[in-house]
């Protein structure tokens, strides 16, 4: 488990670059309350810094007792425990193994003990059950966008597919048999889809082109191994539609796993589940050091985790990836510059 | 699955006698015999491919274990597996091992069921899949350094 007490402010800093002595200053001092006030002092700021972090793709069984829950009950104490807290926790989706209303109700009843407030999108194993029903039940509009400290918080949702059932005759009980397998050769590729590519277009409108933008998708908004799903249909078009924008960050679920890109004025971060790793497919890493390290199958918490992201001012950042192992390699443990 | 021993046989002496015109040996069946037909190879192949298949279904199933997870959530195409890098040291259980006690080993602990009886069909099943989704690869007997990706597959199952 990630000791924050242990983790030096230094390493961090070093990360961002661009922090600034005043910030250092700040930050030898030791409150990151005094950090704050610092780094506003100085002008120029685009966001007031703060922190939020990332739970994601539990996958929980309809089963008592399960592994999964146990693992998921971990991640939640630890974001609980975080000093300084984060401001709010994003969840990206797969909370549900076979979209089962009983598996997204247990995740439900332990994402509750989450201290501060939950935003969530949906993955395929929540979805295609009973296509988002019991899901949207829970949590409403998969579609979503929201104002924080400066920085402009989209979510969608990216695991869309086109209908492979209805010609076939699928019950839902087979069709989210099929969307369970990664390697599923009958699904084809996911995507966002037009109509939430015109919501986007409305929703970006009004912001000007230095407004911090964040946004939040089940799948790689880049295209990375297809065959996995490793890719969004759509998303040269969300990368067109965010052109205007000096900088986008985006953040995804899905992959399991550390990996890292930049397209454009566009950065993408996997994020680490709390159910189980996936393997790197057989294509090169666009940034090969950002990555993780082989997994112990003998640990049932190797290869898991959570994570979390310090904004600063100019909106840069850091994400920081905390596990229960010793899964990253020296360079990522201090965190991936955003 | 038919046994048949006679088409075996042949099939061995044929390769001996291939070895035996380039000099290579020096001693060998007195007597050439026909290669197999065709048919018969096709029909050999699809022994093959039926058991492959039974191992990808089983790859894909929840039935080994007792949690519900299956093989393919953490080997998706065996990707992982790593077949061609066994017989091999497992510091797990400090011996060296060949690919079937590490599926049993997975199917026992990340998967909490029961061990498969190293002879059943399934298994050769599960054998035949994870080897079938490395066709090509170089043997790397007691290589523990890599994690390996599968053979590339663009669509379908990954065998034909
Ligand atoms: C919860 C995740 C999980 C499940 C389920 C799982 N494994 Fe594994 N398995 C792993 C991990 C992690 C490794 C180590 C991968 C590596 O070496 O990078 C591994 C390693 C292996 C290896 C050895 C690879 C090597 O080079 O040492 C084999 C073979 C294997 N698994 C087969 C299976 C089979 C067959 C099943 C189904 C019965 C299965 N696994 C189920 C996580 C899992
Ligand atoms: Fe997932
Ligand atoms: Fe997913």
């Amino acid at each position: 488990m990630t000791d924050f007490s242990k983790m030096s402010r230094r390493d961090f800093l070093g990360f961002t670059g661009k922090a600034g002595l005043a910030t250092l200053v700040a930050s030898a001092v030791g409150t990151s309350f005094g950090m704050v006030q610092v780094a506003e002092a100085a002008g120029n700021a685009r966001l007031t810094p703060f922190r939020f972090a990332i739970l994601t793709d539990a996958h929980l069984y309809d089963i008592p007792d399960h592994k999964f829950d146990g693992i998921l009950q971990k991640a939640v104490e630890d974001i609980n425990a975080m000093n300084p807290p984060p401001d709010f926790v994003v969840y990206l989706g797969d909370i549900a193994q076979s979209g089962k209303r009983a598996e997204l109700e247990k995740g439900r009843r332990i994402l509750a003990k989450l201290k501060v407030p939950l935003k969530v999108i949906p993955g395929e194993h929540d979805w295609y059950l009973d296509m988002g029903k019991a899901w949207r039940d829970m949590y409403g509009s998969p579609t979503w966008s929201f104002d924080h400290k400066g920085v402009h918080f989209i979510g969608m949702n990216s695991i869309l597919v086109r209908d492979f059932w209805t010609l076939k005759s699928l019950t839902p009980d087979e069709r989210m048999g099929f969307m369970e397998e990664l390697e599923c050769h009958q699904c084809g590729l996911w995507g966002v889809r037009d109509e939430q590519l015109d919501w986007l277009k409305k929703d970006i409108k009004k912001l000007k082109p230095d407004t911090p933008v964040v946004v939040f998708t089940h799948s790689p908004l880049w295209d990375y191994y297809p065959r996995w799903n490793f890719q969004t249909e759509d998303a040269p078009q969300i990368r067109e539609i965010l052109s205007g924008f000096e900088r986008v960050m985006a953040f995804h679920g899905h992959v399991h796993q550390v990996v890292y890109n930049r397209i454009g004025n566009l950065s993408s971060v996997g994020t680490l589940s709390t159910s189980w790793p996936w393997p790197y497919p057989g294509v090169e890493l666009p940034f090969p050091g950002i990555r993780m390290n082989r997994v112990d199958p003998g640990d049932i918490l190797d290869g898991l985790g959570t994570q979390y992201i310090d904004l600063e001012k100019e909106f840069s950042g850091v994400l920081h990836y905390q596990t229960w192992s010793d899964l990253l390699p020296e360079g990522v443990k201090k965190g991936v510059k955003l | 699955m038919k046994l048949n021993t006679k088409s075996r046989f042949i099939a061995f002496t044929t390769a001996a006698v291939a070895v035996t015109s380039l000099g290579l040996f020096v001693t060998g069946p007195a007597e050439a015999r026909k290669p197999f037909t065709q048919d018969e190879l096709a029909a050999q192949y699809k022994e093959l491919l039926d058991t492959v298949k039974q191992g990808d279904e089983l790859w894909h199933s929840a039935k080994l274990g007792k949690n519900g997870l299956a093989c393919a959530n953490c080997h998706p195409d065996a990707a992982a597996a790593n077949p061609h890098t066994f017989p091999k040291f497992q510091p797990n259980l400090g011996q060296v091992i060949p690919l079937r006690d590490m599926i049993n080993w997975c199917i026992q602990v990340p998967l909490e069921g029961q061990a498969l009886d190293a002879n059943s069909r399934e298994m050769k099943a599960l054998e035949a899949y994870a080897f079938y989704m490395h066709r090509g690869f170089k043997l790397k007997p007691g290589e523990n350094t890599r994690q390996h990706p599968p053979v590339e597959v663009r669509s379908g199952p990954g065998y034909p």
